[in-house]
């Protein structure tokens, strides 16, 4: 068995921050995360430390990935490899030259989307902005336009929630839970977007893609007023704001799970059907939004957002 | 099921192949809808199932780094189609040139990425037409992409691309990929003879493939694949794999082989030709500007 991270992270070089409602404390600086004061008890500890180059007893091998018990490897090859217990524990071996700061952000995307998958959290493939109190969540596949949309939202007041991950408790109130982190946008976006100005560092070195402070982000939960899932506009689908058919709906939320992959194999399948009913079914509401995925269209998209919150009650106009 | 490749130079046919097989089971016994495709078709280029299967976030990776995991992306999804309940054929649509990935495998993962590979390829000349007005450009920017050994589909660096990125190279490098690999057994379809006997060259194509068709159902299938009903169908719903609204161009434009005879200008032809001179006569194209050549060589 291999050794997890020490259970004490009282450390003074560790690092606080806060991901979908739970709290972090890890050995590595992770840029790109907004971080937090310290607590004692944190939810999930990361630690740099050995991880063997396959695990014991696998229960399910993938490609880059194995399962034994409540363990999870990952291995990103040329990157780093990752090993996962019990949601609570990330250990990281960083493979090769790479630093450890291009782990970073596959640590807080691809691995803390799988811990969450792991502790059993609804965790959606979304950005999320807040209106009026209220999370907007907009869910989607890569390239749809989650974070395009959000960053726009952003630049006009609107605080960010969540840039690609977005974590959903259901206790009561449907809850969405800020991913704690910048903006990612690429070099495309950020012209489109005319956001020259507040890019950041690049969020590895080989990439045109960017960290971007927004102006104002939400700290802690809050409950969900809409949910819309982006589609590009392309023949027979004309652009605008729908709610879609009861079946749609209900699959709506597992489509866009952060990894679909993982909702099955963790049998999680009426979680995410129950969360889409109960947030279909209170005054919030399931839509798709579809566009035509061309920065020109913004201001259009941003103003059929606006006319739709006013028409579900969020009135979330930015002064 | 077992994993087939539907392999092509973009615009050579690939789609076509495609609603043929949908409608050999139509729902309904009525031509089969062109923006609704069964799911026993996929897209080797897809980005979701990428990201999905390996749970790495595709959207943080280099395209070299993305090739390097490629091979085995297609070697776990051909698994879990032979791993499913239904032991039929799975088709996926692939672009990308059979090359190998930067560690030297087979990007496509050999014999573990697909049981077989039919190759669709069309005369480079009608290709040329059909890519302008797919890519919105002058038909000399086709010609130059037709021509480049470094020609890829979706390889920006500065955004996301919807597709991973496909290295084509250039047609003839393309074409030569598929048919001289010797990983995976192949079935070469010339788009001019799907167009001259379709239902014959469908029909082969589909015993290679191993799908079982009675006469009755190619005939119908080729009935409700004509390419008016297919013009019909984009003209009244669009088609969602169509150009989109800014580059212009329909996606079902003439459907018909050797258009390029009243199109291309001699000097675009000369320019097609003298690229892909070896490649068009193995597969039976037929030089336009050779007896030119010719008279030239006799004269000197």
């Amino acid at each position: 068995m291999q050794r997890g991270c020490p259970s004490a992270p009282a450390d003074p070089g560790r690092h606080s921050y806060s991901v979908a409602g739970l709290s972090l404390s890890s050995e590595l600086e992770l840029p790109g995360l907004i971080g937090t004061a310290p607590v004692s008890a944190p939810d999930v500890v990361i630690c740099q430390r050995p991880v063997l180059p396959v695990i014991e007893d696998a229960a399910a091998v993938g490609p880059t990935w194995q399962i034994a018990g409540d363990r999870f490897w990952l291995r990103i090859p040329g990157i780093a490899r990752f090993l996962l217990t019990g949601g609570r524990e990330i250990a990281v071996e960083v493979e090769g030259g790479t630093s450890a700061d291009e782990v970073a952000p596959f640590l807080v995307g691809t691995v803390f989307g799988i811990l969450l998958h792991q502790r059993n959290h609804i965790a959606l493939h979304a950005s999320a902005v807040e209106v009026n109190g209220k999370a907007v969540l907009f869910c989607g596949a890569s390239g749809a336009g989650k974070s395009t949309i959000s960053a726009a939202l952003t630049g006009r007041g609107y605080p960010l929630i969540a840039d690609d991950l977005c974590g959903i408790t259901l206790a009561g109130t449907p809850m969405a839970h800020p991913d704690g982190r910048l903006l990612r946008l690429w070099e495309q976006t950020i012209e489109g977007l005319g956001l020259g100005a507040s890019r950041g560092a690049p969020v590895r070195r080989r990439l045109q893609k960017y960290y971007v402070e927004p102006g104002n982000w939400a700290t802690s939960g809050l409950p969900i007023g809409a949910v819309y899932a982006l589609r590009e506009a392309r023949p027979p689908r004309l652009p605008g704001i729908e709610r879609p058919n009861a079946i749609d709906a209900a699959l709506l939320l597992r489509r866009n799970a952060y990894r679909p992959m993982l909702v099955a194999r963790t049998g999680q399948r009426a979680e995410y059907f129950k969360a889409a009913a109960v947030i279909a079914g209170s005054a919030a509401g399931v839509f798709y939004l579809t566009w035509p995925l061309d920065f020109a269209a913004i201001p259009d998209v941003l103003g059929w957002l606006e006319d739709h919150w006013a028409e579900i009650g969020l009135r979330g106009r930015a002064t | 099921m077992s994993t087939v490749w539907l392999a092509s130079y973009p615009k050579s046919g690939n789609t076509w192949l495609r609603v043929l097989i949908a409608n050999l089971n139509p729902p309904g016994n009525l031509p089969i809808d062109i923006n609704n495709l069964p799911v026993n078709q996929s897209l080797a280029s897809a980005r979701e199932p990428f990201d999905d299967f390996l749970l790495i976030d595709s959207g943080l990776l280099t395209h070299e780094e993305i090739d390097c995991l490629r091979p085995g992306l297609h070697e776990d999804l051909a698994r879990r189609e032979l791993d499913g309940s239904d032991d039929g054929v799975h088709f996926a649509k692939v672009h990308d040139a059979y090359t190998l990935s930067p560690q030297g495998e087979p990007l496509l993962a050999g014999a573990r990425g697909a049981a077989r590979a039919i190759v669709i390829v069309r005369d480079p000349r009608d290709i040329a037409l059909s890519l302008a007005n797919h890519r919105g450009t002058a038909v000399e920017g086709a010609i130059a992409f037709l021509n480049d050994a470094k020609a890829e589909f979706s390889g920006e660096c500065d955004g996301l691309p919807r597709q991973l990125r496909q290295r084509l190279l250039s047609w003839s490098q393309h074409v030569a990929s598929w048919l001289e690999q010797r990983d995976i057994p192949t079935h070469l379809v010339r788009y001019e003879d799907l167009t001259a006997d379709t239902a014959r060259v469908f029909g082969d194509a589909l015993s290679f493939a191993g799908v079982p068709a009675t006469g009755d159902a190619i005939e119908r299938a080729v009935r409700f694949s004509a390419f008016a009903l297919l013009q019909q169908q984009e003209r009244e719903a669009g088609f969602c794999e169509a150009p989109r609204p800014f580059q212009g161009g329909v996606f079902f434009r003439r459907g018909r082989a050797g258009g390029w005879r009243d199109e291309l200008g001699p000097g675009q032809v000369a320019r097609i030709e003298a690229e892909h001179a070896m490649m068009m006569g193995r597969l039976g194209y037929r030089p336009a500007s050779v007896r030119k050549d010719a008279l030239r060589g006799a004269a000197a």
